[in-house]
């Protein structure tokens, strides 16, 4: 209660009630966010930018863009990362063209949100379930594609080099133009994201995700909004194929977008919440760093408590944790990191007074 | 088009179909009593054959054996996953449990390399490899028997389906309520399709593994068995025997016509596009039942 | 089991808790990066593998380092995962590595415009890019191995000296669907214009545990030498299948990729006869070998279990550490007072000459502009228990293997793919 002044906060029009965050110490905190983000390259060394920053803004950006379909629009998505793989040789065949970052961008997004509406739409009208395994489908036939149309894959050696770029007028080359390009890029997804509630399109989601065939009986047309969720969030998932490719890879080639990475988006939009903004970043972020931090500590415990683990069972522990996380906040916390930041919040809002126990 | 060429790729097709289709079986039985999909089926597969050679090796089990004890052991297996795992998710939308499954998927699959060793291990049931030969085609003797297993094997869960255990686990999946009250045991139901499930994917991981080594790739006859569970309906165990024939057949002969002309691969993704395709034309398969929803 | 969300959260924040550890200081030392891939792709090989190179830097490292400085080899799991390995390498390259092996081909390509911007030494072993041979377009990029192209070649180059004339005979390559597989074709094309032989492939789906429907389109395709090019279970599920469909394995010949845990997967007699090929000694013969069973493993210092010392993929990675550690010596004898960075383990590692290390490779030499080291290789036979060598050390068809790796570096050094 102390930093979040609830006190003296009274809304005199519609407008102010309706702020994204209407606590001065929530804007306090995202002011400071973002200010740390920007300054970011001057604050911390340039292995953590490159190695850790930029991927995770980079990854938050994808899982914000399947939280968009699974979360909002409550539906599901196992093929993300073929999505993103479209958008990714899209681009980048474009950009080799000649044609500016920007609009290839633009295409990469347009192309994969074409593609996938396409696979979607087979699966839109019935169960869930099925909607599962066509993109599953999906994700093989759009893998097989890729490898076998030299015109997409660039022949045997199969690794594509994105050439030097523009974007938006700052020449992308080295570490500090990428870490920008990349900010720029989740901010936008994110702001839109954050006021996608607040426009019809976010309100008719929500009653599709709630109950559809209620929403169909009050004159939503659920197919055409799920079918519009669908191509909201492949486009968002191409545009950052590309920013992928060329912010933090520098090459394309297939390896990078199997089915792995469509379970690794997955699991960052479960872990963090579904439906939540920053819950898509503490997903990211946990998912990340999870075998980063696993291999640090088993070194560290072998040093320090010297027992050696198997080489193959050490190898194979991150995987192990990942699995074990996701059943876990599935079954005890299904609405992910973002629910526990919410109760941590909730305790700060009333401290030092509890919440009423019933 | 060499006729014979064909012949031999259909008929190895049509058995080895049916041994992915033993891994759709117990997609199908979970499906038919809880009503989700189960996305660890292959994993399951890959553990119940880790779990054999585990026995053939440590406990020097003759290798018909260790399967055998693999399979009763597996049947605790499912059973305990489905009361430590699902039993929390009642009530839960049905992506929930479905995501669930996923990550024992992913757990599984690196869990059994990683407490068992990562290497290719060996499962040898003892069946000769010399070639059966038909005229001029060529039947892989290996495949004729694993093929004849698999196939005995899902009539004997289509009869199983047609007795009092059947009719149980119908009635479950179609009202748990109205099951409760007449006095089924419902959990009891659940949990013994779950086992049985893991008992169908043990004897599939086994035979798997006979044929190309045990390892981490056994978990990939997820998407071959629900290509096969889809084609043939969720929730009809004689739809996966046919299905199975024909996805085998489809893969086959694609690898036998399509490969050349276009250069590679074609096998890979049959099972995807068959999936799209019965998704397009007929989602419940071909022998499912149409699910009305009522409000 | 109560697990509540409390106790739940506590264990998960307390972990990485006891991660912090104080960096150690240690001035002699030489650091190697192996960020490998345990778990993924290359989960047949990269354990025997860093076995191999682990138990060869104790085996020097016991011998008092060189020159006094110890090889520190750094080993992780990329999982084949790029940003993975990114964060590895840039992690390690603070620390002051000065050498890298990624064991991976797509984390080997996302490495190379680092590395040649940092200059840091990228050991692509039997995988990367092939054309990297090329020192002048890739000075930082050392294969030190003989490449898929030269493998192809030298395997072609036996089956003519088995037949004495290829001509009009058939030569098919049954391999896995991936650029990997793919990478000998173009030689494989070559040498049939050249020397008369027809070729045609066979593709099977990654990663390779099913090809039921490949080898009766071979057996009915007759041909005179099977060539197998795959990984982990695509070959023992190639020789499985051969085997079912009555075709002789004396006929077939791999790639490096193949051990005796692929032999005992499809049966060591059974498998009586295959081909491979051998780019060091096998076994526990080579004097190395029995030196690593002595002196680490016999003090109980090995990186894992004795069983795995001396199988093939053991000795490819003791090969691999032995021409490292030449280098550093080499470097040494350049450049006695270091200091230990990039470019001066490059100037070591280019000017190694005929090094066999004691016996275990064929004579080895690496230049500024071959960073292959010559391209020799052999041919050996399994004969129920072990590979048994067929032909001397030899290399062949390098010009027709060169043109195409200029080819390919021409086309890197223009356009940058």
């Amino acid at each position: 209660m102390m930093f979040y002044r609830r006190s003296g906060i009274l809304h005199l029009d519609y407008r102010s009630e309706r702020q994204l965050w209407p606590l001065r110490f929530d804007r306090f905190l995202v002011a400071t966010v973002i200010a740390l983000l920007l300054a970011a390259p001057l604050i911390v060394n340039r292995l953590y930018l490159v190695a850790y920053l930029v991927p995770w803004l980079i990854w938050s950006s994808a899982t914000l863009g399947l939280n968009l379909l699974m979360g909002w629009a409550g539906q599901v998505h196992l093929g993300y990362g073929a999505v993103m793989a479209i958008g990714a040789y899209t681009s980048v065949h474009l950009v080799r063209f000649g044609a500016p970052l920007e609009l290839a961008m633009l295409a990469g997004g347009v192309a994969s949100a074409a593609i996938g509406v396409v696979f979607g739409a087979a699966a839109l009208r019935i169960k869930s379930l099925y909607l599962a395994m066509a993109t599953i489908a999906m994700q093989y036939i759009i893998d097989f594609a890729i490898i076998h149309l030299p015109g997409v894959s660039g022949g045997v050696l199969a690794s594509i080099q994105v050439p030097p770029v523009r974007f938006l007028g700052l020449q992308i080359e080295g570490d500090l133009s990428a870490y920008y390009m990349a900010f720029f890029v989740c901010a936008m997804i994110a702001l839109f994201l954050l006021n996608v509630d607040r426009t019809a399109f976010g309100r008719a989601l929500a009653a599709v995700r709630e109950r559809d065939f209620a929403a169909e009986i009050i004159g939503i047309d659920t197919f055409k909004y799920k079918l519009l969720a669908f191509w909201a969030s492949s486009f968002i998932g191409g545009v950052v194929g590309c920013v992928l490719v060329v912010c933090y890879l520098r090459t394309v080639s297939p390896d990078q977008f199997h089915l792995d990475l469509s379970i690794q988006i997955l699991a960052m939009v479960l872990l963090g919440g579904l439906g939540s903004v920053l819950g898509s970043f503490f997903g990211a972020g946990l998912v990340l760093f999870t075998p980063i931090v696993l291999n640090v500590v088993i070194g560290a415990a072998a040093v320090r408590f010297g027992f050696q683990i198997d080489a193959d069972l050490k190898a194979h522990l991150p995987l192990m944790l990942y699995g074990t996380l996701i059943v876990a906040f599935l079954s005890i916390e299904p609405l992910g990191l973002a629910k526990v930041y919410g109760n941590v919040r909730n305790y700060f809002l009333l401290w030092p007074f509890r919440t009423a126990r019933t | 088009m060499d006729v014979a060429l064909l012949e031999e790729l259909a008929l190895t097709g049509a058995l080895v179909g049916t041994m992915y289709g033993l891994v759709a079986l117990g997609i199908v039985l979970i499906y038919k009593t809880s009503g989700t999909a189960n996305f660890a089926q292959g994993a399951i597969a890959m553990m119940g054959a880790y779990v054999t050679w585990a026995f053939a090796t440590w406990a020097g089990l003759p290798t018909w054996l260790a399967a055998v004890a693999a399979v009763t052991v597996m049947f605790g297996f499912g059973v305990l996953v489905e009361r430590i795992l699902l039993r929390r998710m009642i009530g839960q939308p049905v992506i929930m449990i479905l995501l669930l499954t996923f990550g024992l998927e992913v757990f599984l699959r690196s869990a059994a390399p990683g407490l068992l060793g990562s290497t290719i291990k060996r499962l040898d049931f003892g069946i000769p490899q010399a070639p059966v030969f038909i005229g001029d085609v060529l039947i892989n003797r290996a495949y004729l028997i694993g093929g004849g297993i698999s196939a005995a094997l899902i009539i004997v869960a289509a009869v199983l389906f047609s007795s009092r255990l059947g009719i149980l686990m119908r009635a479950v999946a179609d009202d748990q309520g109205a099951s409760w009250s007449v006095g089924i045991r419902v959990e009891r139901a659940i949990a013994t399709a779950w086992g049985l499930a893991a008992i169908t994917a043990t004897a599939a991981g086994a035979l798997w593994g006979s044929m190309q080594g045990v390892s981490w790739s056994l978990s990939l006859l997820l998407v071959k068995a629900l290509a096969i569970a889809i084609l043939g309906g969720l929730d009809s165990v004689p739809g996966v025997l046919v299905a199975s024939a024909f996805v085998g057949v489809c893969e086959g002969l694609a690898t036998g016509i399509i490969d050349p002309l276009i250069g590679g691969g074609t096998r890979d993704i049959v099972a995807s596009v068959i999936i799209i395709v019965t998704l397009l034309v007929r989602p419940y398969g071909l022998f499912g039942q149409e699910q009305i929803e009522r409000i | 089991m109560k697990l509540t969300r409390r106790a739940f959260l506590a264990t998960a924040i307390a972990i990485p808790t006891i991660g912090l550890r104080p960096a150690a200081a240690d001035e002699r030392v030489i650091r190697f990066g192996m960020p490998q891939d345990f778990t993924k792709i290359y989960t047949f090989l990269a354990a025997e593998y860093s076995q191999g190179q682990l138990d060869y830097f104790s085996l020097v490292n016991g011998r008092g380092g060189v020159n006094g400085y110890k090889i520190v080899a750094d080993v992780s799991d990329s999982a084949n995962e790029i940003p993975r390995a990114i964060e590895t390498y840039e992690r390690l390259k603070r620390e002051g590595m000065v050498l890298i092996d990624p064991l991976s081909t797509p984390v080997a390509r996302a490495l190379v415009p680092r590395v040649l911007e940092d200059k840091i030494n990228l050991v692509t072993a039997f995988s990367g890019r092939s054309d990297a041979a090329d020192g002048s377009v890739f000075p930082y990029v050392m294969p030190l191995s003989p490449n898929y192209w030269t493998q192809a070649g030298l395997i072609v180059d036996f089956f003519r000296q088995q037949d004495r004339d290829l001509r009009g005979k058939k030569i098919v390559l049954v391999h896995l669907d991936t650029p990997f597989g793919k990478e000998p074709i173009p030689i494989l094309q070559t040498l049939g214009q050249k020397l008369g032989y027809r070729f045609s492939t066979f593709p099977y789906a990654p990663p390779g545990n099913d090809q039921a429907a490949v080898w009766p389109q071979v057996r009915r395709a007759k041909a005179d030498w099977i060539i197998f090019w795959g990984a982990g279970v695509g070959q023992s599920s190639s020789l499985s299948e051969a085997i079912r469909n009555g075709i002789a394995l004396d006929r077939m010949c791999s790639s490096v990729w193949l051990s005796e845990s692929d032999m005992d997967v499809v049966g060591k007699g059974a498998a009586k006869g295959v081909l491979k090929f051998e780019p060091c000694g096998s076994g526990r013969g080579p004097k190395i070998i029995a030196d690593i069973v002595r002196e680490v493993a016999g003090k109980g210092l090995g990186a894992g279990s004795e069983a795995k010392i001396g199988t093939a993929y053991y000795n490819y990675g003791v090969m691999m550490a032995a021409i490292m550690v030449e280098g550093v010596r080499a470097a040494f004898a350049k450049s006695p007072k270091g200091p230990i960075t990039g470019p001066w383990l490059n100037e070591g590692l280019t000017s190694i000459t005929d090094f066999t290390a004691e016996g275990l490779l064929p004579a080895m030499t690496v230049t500024k502009q071959d960073h292959q080291g010559g391209g020799r290789g052999r041919i050996a036979r399994w004969d129920g228990e072990k590979f048994v060598p067929q032909t001397d050390w030899f290399s062949a068809n390098q010009d027709v293997v060169w043109a195409e790796i200029m080819k390919s570096s021409e086309a890197f050094k223009t356009t940058g793919q």
